[in-house]
């Protein structure tokens, strides 16, 4: 059906916008400030015209002395642009948590382990008021639009005791942690009276990147600069190369980002509606029989390697941040120059991934002659029939694909700590959610019920993700990663009850409760509203040995698992 | 299962190594050891002791020590050992006297409501996930209050819809009772299904006088009876596998009880009493 | 039939919180109150709300707001009454305990069912009937027993405190006297030693009645305690023997065998001497010199042979018979030969045999004619003196015999006869003294009638001499010394047997009689005879206790007559 002329394919988030009350005037006014007023419109194709990108993928925000903008360590989908007023990155020594919202969950000692066998409330989710006294050096009020937003009580002592940088007017910060979904790296917090600030949803940017040069090589160059070399460093392949090498590998990378990092919303919508049946069409990175351009090294998001199988395509594998695909087919090749292998297996995105690619003739003359002969991938056989078994990994033999596909599609591999439970030993004791509660003052944190595929459950329990939804939207900083690994944890002082985590994760994980006193009335705030807070597992940071969930299932049916990597998974199954 | 095959094998060449011992060197010490009961008794004891420690351990789960896991793995095969200790104990006879086959008897039961527990938690699991509908315990009786209401509600749109009493007779006659609480607990352990065959039979047979829209309605309590169904099911298998423990437990404490007054006794009327 | 069915729909918004012990009543309903009960199981469940006053600026009366929870509905349509009352009581419910607290209720109960049952079970008039292991003995589980318990001055009570003095003491006295006995409870190492089993208080307590048992032998390094070995309690019934084991742990004990083998050497050795001899021949075999301290473990292995074979001891008896003889070559006046039981005849019990004498066993055959010609006239038995007397009377034991067995009466007959048979007296054997040495002395070689009859004729034996069975010696007085035959009747002496037991054994199984020709051969078994069925492969019992016992008899009667 032809479309009208008029109407023109909008990208679907702009059925929401970023900020409804963005106005034409503020567009305007946007537009006459740098650097969109260097942008030229013209280069925007006719579907997404710069007007209508700042318009619905923009907001215009304010701040007041000391209010804090983005915290280190938050997750967060949007860049900043300075438009009036001073703001200031905190550099060194870094604030401390409290500061931040967050509290240092120390260990307990002997004696207040031991003390939870008489000392833990009787009465459900109870605090004393004592506990809920936050740090003085912050505050917290409503702002425009009815957001919380946290500020610096004593601004010129923070100053005296941080190493701070300014940022200027017209500076973007924190469009790295947008477009690659990694953890902010410094706090910025408002220095002046009144700070004006554009923040630029992700895929905003992203789309302006594409289209501005010089945007786009401003981006492209921190990003290299900063991000790329220290993480292709991490990687083996890479470790050995000299630094000229190096060099020259990052200039020549690609960079692109698939899919949806508003994923968790999509998703929820999809499980809502129990989308069954045909897979929704997931942008392919690369496609099975496709000559290898490049080594695909996922940074973040996940992607799934599938085979054709039949009229279909059968999931092999998912692949998480730090693993490669291609990289077999490039290593073969250069071996076997005289018979060459397409690529064995699709890439396709599930969810978002943001992906580099290492182009092949870089792999050839740079990297594959530094990597010794042991270290090199073995040769690969092709299999002629289809039907015959596929190199699969054993892993994914050993899960099934319908197991696969049932993770893939609840996106459970995003999981560091996933909750899964073998229902053919699990007896419904509940010794487990017993533990939990033990360990947190007689609160279970999380439900003994989930999706299930034949003989697994996954709980309704913090999975501890890779890519932690639930932290992006967070106005106190109170749910952030803690000290001691990967895993996500509630600051309960800080947390006002937003719900912005609730409503974000996809997993049912984090449950809101109404926060009693220890006779069992309920707190409330002036206007008698019940005080609630967001809860879920913390995978018992402040206990020894480890979640008491695992540790007290007496038929081994209950683990933690991480599912980035299917081998666990696997491994477990079978054990 | 390899861990598992692993642990089985670990667990029981434990067990069949220290009971042949016990058995051995009881045959040995018979007659030449002198105290040779109080000996074994002694033994019998401070295993029992240690197999009672797992109650108080489930309520330290807090503390690291060692997984719960372990530990029933202990408490299986040291409940076993009990066995072979407990046989080697009596001289492998029956015994006499009121309070010592009372003390017997309370050791017995405690012992096959372990074996009980042991074959439940590893048979019934492997059922209710072959069923599927995972639902929790305690949240059954609302869901089955919510099927009962939408089963009434579904009859009683019956009426207004298709305007004919049909289904809604149907229902007050046949399926009220049925959606009306617990229903075949004892059937479901046995996994005899007779019951709701015979209902959902009875529904296909009424299918012959209904019209489309009838049919279509009946259908949906089609649905809800095979529900209704599950749910009993679930809560049958469920039930029985918290409740076994109601036995073994307070049995426990009683054995114990018994346990120390037969010590005194034992002491009190031995030879070397003064 | 079954399928797999889809989770059912549920609020997961909720926590499920297994731990707490009360549950809203309306959460079967599926609508739990917020508030939930408090610990003692009561509702707490008011309003849905606490209204809020609010006052506006410049006003004095203000109005109340429903401040439900967004999550709860948000603010309801009626607001809350003017006084401030909520509009909306949530209905009070019954809380139920959950099922974990219910099974604690379950175990508390149990409990408080078995203190109760055990104190009942422990009180005055159960107790005993309650706490026995067993019933008693036949030989203790009689009223007498329990009546003659009760009166002794020692004791009050019933039959147990016979034994256990603590049987009255009630529980408290018990946990009293587990803790002070001796090995007591926690003295784990004595419990597990295989030393000889002592004497205990309980032992001392037999003693009451079992005055004057002895302990075996009078070397025993340690008395051995009664109780070990003597169980009670073990079924109605009299108690069982004593088991091997008891026996061994001291004579498999080479500590315990060397301590009383020391300690026979300082003893004199009549402190040995302790078997009675009343109505009985006992075969005296000498205590050997290491006594009886070889280690032994069971009958079948390594018991000592028996001494008297060991030894080759023989028989002293002064009585010469020829057992091979007899058997096999004399026949009796039926015609057949003869048998064992010719003889040997079994007493009244059938354990052992009634004494040869020469009335009962020898006389039929052995008839003491002195005189060829009148058989019927056998010389008097048993006493030389009356021997020689009535030699020396011959002319009137002749009138004697003549008048009542010949029936001659009339007077002149008579001494004719007497005269007579004198005169062929002395032709046969001479007379007066020379008959008396041929009475007294012959034996197969010297007497005038050399072969005692024809071997092959059937009769009664001829009759050399006295000193053709006995030992006849010259005393220096004019009656010859006749050595009184001692035939014993008991020779194992340190052991039962029971003949009565083994009738369907034959004789000559264990006695080679067939074969001896000498009295001083001793007829005993071996021990590899008794083996043959008296061990594990032969089937029959080999118990110590089948033929020892361990209370040596004393010379004394004992209090409680042995019975069997």
């Amino acid at each position: 059906m032809p479309a009208a002329p008029t109407t023109f394919d909008r990208p679907q988030r702009w059925d929401a916008a970023f900020d409804p009350k963005m106005t034409d005037a503020d567009v305007d006014r946007l537009l006459d400030t740098p650097p969109f007023s260097n942008m030229r419109a013209e280069n925007f194709p006719a579907r997404l015209p710069l007007r209508d990108i700042l318009k619905q993928d923009t907001s215009i925000r304010r701040y007041r002395q000391g209010e804090l903008i983005v915290r280190q360590g938050d997750y967060g989908n949007s860049a900043f642009l300075v438009m009036s007023g001073n703001v200031r990155v905190v550099l060194r020594p870094g604030l401390p948590p409290s500061l931040l919202g967050r509290r240092e969950p120390a260990r307990k000692n002997v004696f207040r382990l031991l003390a939870q066998m008489w000392a833990n409330r009787k009465e459900p989710e109870s605090l004393q008021a004592s506990e809920l006294k936050g740090d003085k050096r912050i505050g917290a009020r409503v702002g425009d639009g009815d957001e919380v937003k946290v500020f610096l009580q004593d601004v010129p002592r923070v100053l005296s005791e941080q190493k701070t940088d300014l940022i200027q007017r017209g500076e973007l910060f924190g469009e790295i942690a947008a477009l690659s979904r990694m953890a902010r790296t410094a706090t910025v917090f408002a220095e002046s009276e009144e700070a004006e600030l554009l923040e630029i949803r992700w895929q905003g940017l992203r789309d302006i990147m594409r289209y501005d040069d010089a945007l786009r090589k401003q981006v492209d160059t921190i990003y290299r600069e900063r991000a790329l070399r220290s993480a292709l460093r991490q990687v083996p392949i890479f470790r050995r190369l000299s630094d000229e090498a190096l060099q020259e590998v990052i200039a020549r990378t690609e960079l692109s980002t698939y899919g949806d990092y508003d994923w968790s919303g999509e998703y929820k919508r999809l499980a809502q509606a129990a989308a069954t049946g045909q897979r929704k069409q997931e942008p392919t990175i690369a496609e099975e029989g496709d000559y290898p351009n490049g080594v695909v090294l996922i940074r973040s998001g996940f992607a799934r390697v599938s085979q054709k199988f039949g009229h279909g395509h059968r999931t092999l594998n998912y692949l998480g941040a730090g693993q490669f695909y291609g990289f077999e087919e490039i290593a073969h090749n250069w071996r076997n120059p005289a018979s060459p292998l397409p690529l064995q297996y699709t890439l396709r995105v599930i969810g978002y991934a943001h992906v580099i690619v290492i182009p092949t003739t870089v792999m050839e003359k740079l990297v594959l002659p530094a990597v010794p002969k042991g270290d090199l991938p073995p040769l690969i056989t092709p299999v002629e029939s289809e039907i015959a078994t596929a190199p699969s990994k054993d892993a994914a033999e050993k899960i099934g694909s319908e197991m696969l596909e049932f993770l893939t599609e609840s996106r459970f591999f995003n999981g560091t700590a996933t909750m899964v439970i073998d229902l053919e030993r699990c007896t419904r004791c509940d010794d487990c959610v017993r533990a939990c509660a033990a360990a947190h003052d007689n609160n279970p944190r999380f439900l003994r019920h989930g999706p299930s595929h034949g003989r697994i459950m996954i709980a309704n329990a913090c999975m501890h993700c890779v890519d932690p939804v639930c932290m992006i939207g967070c106005p106190t900083g109170a749910i952030h990663r803690g000290a001691f690994g990967g895993e996500v944890v509630i600051n309960p002082v800080t947390c006002i009850g937003c719900k912005a985590c609730f409503n974000n994760c996809p997993y049912e994980a984090i449950r809101m409760v109404e926060i009693r006193d220890e006779s069992g009335a309920f707190l409330t705030d002036k206007e008698l509203n019940p005080i609630i807070k967001a809860t879920k597992c913390d995978l018992c940071v402040e206990q020894v040995g480890g979640p008491s969930c695992q540790r007290a299932c007496p038929h081994g049916a209950l683990a933690r698992l991480n599912l980035n990597e299917i081998d666990v998974f696997a491994n477990w199954l079978e054990r | 299962m390899n861990s598992f095959v692993k642990q089985r094998w670990l667990g029981f060449s434990l067990f069949v190594v220290l009971s042949g011992t016990a058995i051995w060197l009881q045959a040995r010490w018979f007659g030449t050891v002198l105290r040779l009961s109080y000996l074994t008794g002694w033994v019998l004891f401070a295993v029992i002791l240690c197999l009672t420690l797992y109650n108080p351990r489930k309520k330290l789960p807090f503390l690291p020590l060692l997984s719960s896991e372990a530990w029933l793995q202990f408490h299986i095969y040291a409940g076993l050992l009990t066995g072979v200790l407990f046989a080697a104990h009596m001289s492998y006879r029956i015994p006499s006297g009121l309070f010592q086959t009372i003390l017997a008897c309370l050791y017995v039961l405690v012992m096959l409501s372990g074996f009980f527990g042991l074959f439940v938690s590893r048979a019934l699991p492997k059922r209710l996930t072959a069923r599927g509908g995972e639902v929790l315990f305690e949240r059954i009786p609302a869901i089955r209050h919510a099927l009962q209401d939408r089963a009434e509600a579904l009859a009683l749109k019956s009426i207004a819809e298709v305007k004919s009493a049909t289904i809604a007779d149907f229902y007050s006659r046949e399926l009220r009772g049925f959606f009306e609480g617990q229903r075949n607990l004892g059937l479901h352990l046995l996994e005899v299904s007779s019951p709701v065959n015979r209902l959902l039979n009875r529904i296909k047979d009424l299918n012959r006088y209904l019209n489309q829209e009838e049919q279509v309605m009946l259908e949906q309590f089609a649905v809800l009876v095979r529900q209704k169904d599950g749910l009993d099911y679930h809560y049958a298998l469920q039930l029985v596998l918290k409740t076994w423990l109601f036995v073994h437990i307070p049995l426990t404490y009683s054995l114990l009880l018994f346990t120390m007054v037969h010590i005194v006794l034992v002491f009190a009327f031995s030879g070397g009493a003064q | 039939m079954k399928e797999q069915l889809p989770p059912p729909d549920f609020d997961a918004n909720r926590y499920e919180r297994p731990n707490q012990n009360w549950i809203c009543g309306h959460a079967s309903q599926g609508h739990p109150c917020r508030v939930g009960p408090d610990n003692k199981g009561r509702c707490r469940a008011t309003f849905e709300c606490q209204p809020l006053l609010e006052l506006k600026e410049g006003q004095t009366i203000g109005r109340y707001r429903c401040t439900r929870s967004a999550q709860h509905g948000g603010p309801c349509d009626l607001g809350p009454l003017p006084d401030g009352t909520c509009r909306r009581p949530v209905p009070k419910c019954n809380p139920v305990r959950s099922l974990r607290a219910r099974r604690g209720i379950v175990t508390m109960c149990v409990i408080v069912l078995t203190v109760a049952v055990l104190l009942i079970a422990l009180s005055k008039p159960f107790r005993g009937r309650f706490i026995s292991p067993g019933p008693l003995s036949a030989q203790h589980g009689t009223a007498t027993f329990a009546a003659m318990a009760a009166a002794h001055p020692d004791r009050g009570g019933n039959a147990c405190t016979a034994c256990h003095q603590t049987e009255t003491e009630g529980p408290n006295g018990w946990v009293r006297s587990a803790m002070g006995a001796r090995p007591g409870p926690l003295q784990i190492r004595v419990l597990a030693s295989a030393a000889t089993p002592v004497m205990t208080s309980l032992d001392q307590k037999c003693l009451v009645c079992h005055s004057g048992h002895s302990f075996h032998q009078p070397n025993v390094a340690e008395a051995h305690s009664c109780s070990i070995c003597h169980q009670e309690h073990h079924g109605p019934g009299p108690m069982s023997a004593p088991v091997d084991a008891n026996c061994l742990s001291c004579h498999a004990n080479s500590e315990a065998m060397e301590t009383s083998l020391v300690r026979a050497k300082s003893l004199p050795a009549g402190a040995f001497d302790y078997r009675p001899e009343k109505g009985r021949v006992l075969f005296k075999a000498p205590r050997p010199e290491r006594g009886y301290t070889k280690i032994i473990h069971s009958f079948a292995s390594d018991h000592p042979e028996f001494q008297i074979l060991a030894e080759k001891m023989k028989d002293a008896d002064a009585l010469k018979f020829n057992h091979q003889l007899h058997l096999t070559t004399v026949l009796l006046t039926s015609g057949k030969k003869m048998t064992c039981a010719e003889c040997h005849k079994p007493d009244a019990a059938g354990v052992y045999h009634l004494k040869i004498t020469y009335e009962q066993n020898c006389k039929n055959c052995h008839k003491l004619q002195f005189d060829v010609n009148n058989p019927d006239l056998p010389l008097p038995h048993g006493d030389a003196a009356h021997v020689r007397d009535f030699l020396r009377s011959l002319s009137a034991q002749y009138a004697d015999f003549g008048a009542n067995q010949k029936k001659i009466i009339a007077r002149r007959e008579l001494e004719t006869f007497v005269q007579e048979q004198l005169k062929q007296v002395s032709q046969q054997s001479g007379d007066g003294e020379a008959l008396e040495r041929r009475v007294f002395f012959g034996d197969a070689r010297n007497a005038p009638v050399a072969r005692i009859g024809d071997r092959n004729a059937i009769g009664p034996a001829q009759f050399p001499g006295c000193a053709y069975c006995h030992m006849v010696s010259d005393s220096g007085k004019e009656i010859p010394q006749i050595a009184k035959p001692v035939i014993p009747d008991r020779w194992l002496i340190r052991g039962r047997f029971d003949h009565s037991k083994h009738f369907k054994v034959a004789c000559i199984t264990c006695h080679d009689a067939e074969h001896s020709r000498e009295t001083s051969d001793v007829l005993l078994p071996s021990k590899s005879t008794c083996v043959k069925c008296h061990s594990p492969s032969g089937g029959v019992a080999n118990n110590c206790s089948t033929c020892h016992g361990y209370h040596s008899p004393t010379r004394e009667d004992r209090v409680l007559a042995d019975k069997r």
